[in-house]
């Protein structure tokens, strides 16, 4: 299992505040580093592959439980 | 007799048709019965795809909107201060229903027929708006960046104000905003607000 450095929880948020409060996060973190984001957006899986795609940061996983997502980024 | 078509392709002609109906009659005007005749399929074949006429409204609004990449573009860009942001996602947004003037009138229909489909259309597309203005003046204000206005009640000012900028252009084709093109027009109106909640970059 990843052992992440930083959480972040979106949960009750829409598209964009996800991504630019993760993005915000992510430049307080080093190359390496794992960010954990808790979000309920549905939408939120697809942008989050999105950003991944147009950041360069790697997406580690992504999960629901209960109607709740849960994404691992890893800094590069 | 109907062709038979790969999984895919009829999902994708079952939405085009919901769509052009849905926009003429509005959710309540059209029974599944009547998506099914005009395909030249059973319902079953409908419900197949689709479990409820609700879910298959559902996904046509989804297909209409613009694709999440673009905003996540949109966002993602710089400038990323709020004003640009914002203005880049209405830009996106002004676009696709350009692209698309179905999604408003089916909008305009839902707003008539009642409230359970006009949340829907809110939830689908005006809330990321509103919920991006509303928390970002809470927390611009905290840094006198925006005055002190109720942040929903200025949400409900830009919605208002692009709705109506996207039904003079995009369905009335109205004669006063014609030498104006829409992402000027967008522009413009992005500007207005941002003055009038006093927004300091």
């Amino acid at each position: 299992m990843n052992t992440h450095q930083a959480e972040l929880d979106t949960r009750g948020l829409n598209c964009p505040l996800p991504i630019l409060r993760a993005k915000k996060s992510l430049s307080q973190l080093t190359a390496g580093e794992i960010l954990q984001i808790r979000a309920t957006d549905p939408g939120s899986v697809k942008d989050f592959e999105a950003f991944c795609k147009q950041t360069g940061n790697e997406l580690l996983s992504s999960s629901e439980v209960g109607g709740e997502f849960i994404f691992l980024l890893k800094k590069q | 007799m109907a062709k038979r078509l790969k999984a895919a392709e009829r999902r994708a002609s079952i939405l085009a048709v919901a769509k052009v109906l849905f926009a003429d009659k509005g959710y309540h005007g059209v029974a599944v019965d009547e998506i099914a005749s005009r395909l030249g399929v059973s319902p079953a074949v409908l419900y197949h795809h689709f479990p409820s006429k609700e879910a298959l409204y559902g996904e046509v609004l989804d297909t209409l909107a613009a694709q999440r990449e673009s905003y996540v573009d949109a966002a993602l860009q710089s400038p990323d201060d709020f004003g640009s942001v914002l203005l880049r996602m209405t830009l996106v947004f002004a676009s696709s229903v350009a692209r698309d003037p179905d999604y408003l009138k089916m909008e305009m229909l839902s707003t008539l027929e009642g409230a359970q489909v006009a949340r829907q259309f809110f939830e689908s597309h005006w809330k990321s708006f509103s919920d991006y203005i509303e928390y970002s003046m809470r927390e611009l204000s905290q840094q006198n960046a925006v005055s002190q206005i109720n942040p929903r009640t200025a949400g409900l000012m830009f919605q208002g104000m692009v709705r109506e900028a996207l039904y003079a252009k995009c369905i009335l084709h109205s004669s006063r905003y014609q030498s104006t093109h829409l992402p000027d027009l967008i522009t413009q109106l992005v500007g207005l607000f941002l003055n009038a909640i006093q927004y300091k970059e």
